[in-house]
């Protein structure tokens, strides 16, 4: 406890440490606790019986597969994003740069129906691509363009401060001692910035995850298909049962901690490399 | 030679900031680069590197051309101030970079990584993490890891500023160790003159983008070419004196100066000395002096400095008037003195104090233009005249002076006959009027030498051309341009007018009169003049010249009186407002090499 006691500009550890505590409860806590004794009021069987259901598994793998896709395309193309942001200076920078936030501020439910105008079989894009016989609207491929849509921010927001900070020197330093263009992003760049994108990484995945709003437009929802957990959460909501509803969401739960726990522990083991490292 | 530049510049947005830069560094050389922030000096070693693509000249290692060639194969070892060491990687594995790059077996890594961190002192620490050392041995790691692929050259950028004093002078002297050691060819830029004096086998000094100078710490120190590199290098105090056929004079007094050599000994002129603090000698009386008297002054500041006691002294009338200085022009002189502690012991000192002051040695710099004075029929004109924007940053640029003095003798200036000599400072300048050839007649008559002819509007020159009539003029006119074109941020270009219809026989002897004229201002004067080759009447095509564009200046060379009237009564009659320089050396004007 001591350890946190530092003597800081502002006074009150005591008060500001309850606060943050009783903060975290009424808003986090207690809704999560809520939502497991719901589940707990169920009978065994009964539990496995919905969490194991086919069409709850398939909304799990839709779920999740397509948020670890969208987080991953996030990560490549992010990082294109951040890294001509932070390294050019080019007309209209500024506004680019405002324009990654745009995900942040639209209603999901927006944002939904402008890619699925975009994407059906007749819209913009959708009909050069229905030439090629490839469906995105109504198809996991849309779900994966929805969920990239929302998680964009994340990993940009995340990058470019990281990005900045790997001083054009380090690049001449290496330049001059031998290494080609190709071995510099490799060996410098790269383990530089890894841990900022493993945050943009596991940010954009957690939102991917509770993402409902943009995705029912876009999924066309078919049961077995393309139909998201969440969404299925509100079907069974809307049959008024509670405890289908709260079994399903402690599985996300479940899920999405054991996930965002790894990718924390991947950047722990990172850092203790980085550390330890030694001959 | 291991690193030969040759005319190499390097533009930003269209302005030089590495300027016709040429310099050979010779096999196991440690030179240093040295000049203030924003001259060019940082952009020059990343040119060396291969890091920035110069505009212009050649870049070669060792004899072979790499102007084209890219950082990674030029293979060059470099250091940068904030030590840019990979941070994700421990010690060793910094260190072996290059190693790992260039596919060397890990056996020889480790065979080498040990040996360089036994060079750099710090052993056993390879398995650290950069993060986890003091700044002095981040900057040995970082030389360690420039020099494990064994390069030719070694480059430092700036590699103690982020330092601390104290392990800075201990860095520097590994750093001297491990150049003598590898006798590796290096070159360090720095803006501070203690370090360059300690670390360099030559010092090149930098300002606005040109290599002014080098050559070795003591002689660069102790006779200095331009006034830049004389109070850049340590503190100095600029004099005017007179420069005599039989020696220099302060004042009235002639005085017998030992170390005044160099000076252009053939006419009486003014020229710019350089006294250094520790050169002036301080004593109750002008009696008790060992070196020559100069002047009286009262002590105004003292500051302790350890083993030297620094002083300001302000001169009193007659002597202050010698000195250049921020505050010269209102007559305040301020001379700077040091003494070691035996002299403070031999003659104690306080603020207030009266002293005798002499001069133990003196430099006299090369440069033909010492101060300006401007001239005019009546105070008025003359002061405007004074505060006139291009003279006034001209001399600011200088370090030097602008005199006034009212010469009624202008307005009547036909009887040019009188040639009294009198005591004349520096450049003559005069504003442009109908009968300024008269005016510029009597000047010369008196005995001044250089005459700068201003128009009324502000202007900034970023083109200065040069002529002179007949070689009697040329070294002198190239040097008064090369002494000036230092002070201005413009390009020079030489004219060379031929006579209307000269036969195509003649025309290449004149392509080779600019030729030469282009190698000698380079040689002699360090100053890269473009040249341009005119067929016509002179005084016609220079006017025409003059009129193609705004920022431009002109620098003229004669060798005789007459000719001002003879051959360029049309120039100055027609030539729209444009500043106009004119050298004057008679007879024989070729400078003893």
């Amino acid at each position: 406890m001591s350890n946190f006691r530092q003597p800081s500009v502002l006074p009150g550890f005591g008060l500001t440490f309850g606060f943050a505590m009783v903060y975290l409860s009424a808003i986090v806590l207690i809704p999560l606790a809520a939502l497991v004794l719901k589940a707990g009021t169920m009978q065994w069987s009964e539990f496995f019986h919905v969490i194991l259901d086919p069409r709850s598994v398939a909304s799990y793998r839709l779920s999740f597969g397509a948020s670890l896709l969208a987080a991953s395309v996030n990560a490549v193309f992010g990082f294109v994003i951040a890294w001509t942001l932070v390294r050019y200076e080019f007309p209209g920078r500024k506004v680019i740069d405002a324009l990654i936030d745009m995900p942040f501020a639209l209603p999901t439910a927006v944002s939904g129906i402008a890619l699925t105008a975009v994407f059906a079989q007749n819209g913009w894009i959708g009909r050069y691509l229905d030439a090629f016989g490839i469906k995105v609207a109504y198809t996991w491929i849309g779900v994966t363009v929805a969920l990239t849509l929302i998680g964009l921010p994340f990993v940009v927001r995340s990058l470019q401060p990281a990005l900045q900070e790997v001083q054009s020197e380090l690049e001449d330093a290496a330049e001059t001692l031998g290494a080609g263009r190709l071995y510099i992003f490799r060996r410098i760049i790269l383990p530089t910035v890894t841990p900022a994108l493993l945050t943009g990484f596991a940010l954009a995945f957690a939102r991917a995850v509770g993402e409902y709003g943009s995705v029912i437009f876009i999924a066309g929802n078919l049961p077995m298909k393309t139909e998201i957990t969440p969404l299925l959460i509100v079907i069974r909501l809307e049959e008024f049962n509670y405890q289908a509803a709260a079994a399903l969401g402690f599985v996300t739960l479940v899920i999405s901690f054991l996930m965002l726990l790894s990718i924390n522990l991947l950047q722990a083991w990172g850092r203790r490399r980085m550390v330890a490292a030694g001959h | 030679m291991s690193i030969t530049l040759d005319q190499v510049t390097k533009r930003y947005q269209g302005m030089p900031v590495v300027n016709d830069v040429s310099l050979d560094v010779r096999d196991g050389e440690f030179f240093v680069l040295l000049g203030p922030s924003g001259s060019g000096k940082s952009t020059l070693l990343r040119a060396i590197a291969g890091l920035t693509s110069v505009d212009h000249g050649r870049i070669s290692l060792h004899g072979r051309d790499v102007t084209n060639v890219s950082a990674r194969e030029r293979g060059v070892g470099l250091v940068f101030q904030n030590y840019a060491l990979f941070k994700h990687m421990t010690v060793a594995e910094n260190i072996e970079f290059a190693l790992r790059v260039r596919h060397v077996r890990a056996s020889e890594r480790r065979k080498r990584r040990r040996e360089l961190l036994r060079l750099v002192a710090l052993e056993g620490l390879g398995a650290r993490l950069p993060t986890q050392l003091s700044g002095g041995q981040q900057q040995r790691i970082a030389v360690a890891r420039a020099l494990a692929h064994k390069p030719e050259v070694l480059l430092l950028d700036e590699p103690f500023g982020a330092l601390d004093a104290k392990i800075r002078e201990e860095l520097r002297r590994t750093i001297r160790q491990v150049q003598r050691e590898l006798k590796i060819s290096t070159v360090l830029v720095t803006h501070d003159q203690q370090e360059a004096f300690a670390l360099a086998d030559r010092i090149g000094v930098m300002n606005l983008g040109r290599l002014l100078e080098t050559a070795p710490p003591d002689e660069l120190y102790a006779r200095p070419a331009t006034r830049f590199v004389a109070t850049f290098l340590g503190a100095a105090n600029l004099l005017l004196a007179r420069q005599t056929p039989e020696g220099i004079r302060f004042g009235a007094a002639p005085v017998d100066i030992p170390g005044a050599e160099r000076a252009d000994t053939r006419r009486e002129h003014e020229v710019v000395a350089v006294l250094r603090p520790e050169e002036a000698e301080l004593a109750p009386t002008p009696e008790a002096l060992a070196s020559p008297f100069i002047g009286r002054g009262a002590v105004d500041e003292i500051v302790f400095t350890g083993a030297l006691q620094r002083i300001r002294i302000r001169l009193s009338d007659g002597a202050g008037a010698q000195l250049l200085g921020p505050e010269s022009n209102s007559g305040a002189g301020m001379l700077e003195a040091s003494r070691t502690q035996r002299e403070q012991r031999a003659f104690p000192l306080a603020p207030g104090h009266s002293v005798a002051i002499g001069m133990r040695r003196i430099h006299v710099l090369p440069t033909p233009l010492s101060s300006y004075t401007a001239f005019g029929a009546s105070v008025e004109e003359a002061e405007q005249l004074s505060r006139h924007s291009f003279l006034v940053d001209l001399a600011a640029r200088m370090k030097t002076r602008v005199n006034v003095r009212v010469e009624p003798g202008l307005r009547m200036a036909n009887n040019a006959d009188c040639s009294s000599g009198a005591d004349r400072g520096g450049v003559a300048v005069l504003a442009t009027a109908p009968d300024i050839i008269s005016q510029i007649e009597f000047l010369f008559h008196q005995g001044v030498t250089e005459a700068l002819v201003l128009p009324p509007p502000p202007t900034k020159p970023q083109r200065v051309l040069i002529h002179w009539l007949d070689r009697a003029a040329r070294s002198d006119t190239m040097a008064v341009a090369a002494s000036l074109l230092r002070h201005v941020a413009a390009e020079a270009v030489y004219v060379g007018i031929m006579p209307p219809g000269t036969p195509d026989s003649h025309r290449s002897l004149g392509m080779r009169a600019l030729l030469d004229a282009r190698s000698e201002a380079q040689a002699m004067h360090s100053l890269d003049m473009r040249t341009e080759l005119r067929f016509g009447d002179i005084a016609t095509e220079l006017a025409a010249q003059l009129g193609e564009a705004r920022d431009q200046m002109l620098i003229l060379g004669i060798s005789e009186i007459r000719q001002l009237r003879e051959r360029f009564a049309a120039l100055f009659a027609t030539a729209p407002g444009r500043p106009i320089m004119v050298v004057y050396r008679p007879g024989e004007g070729t400078r003893p090499a």
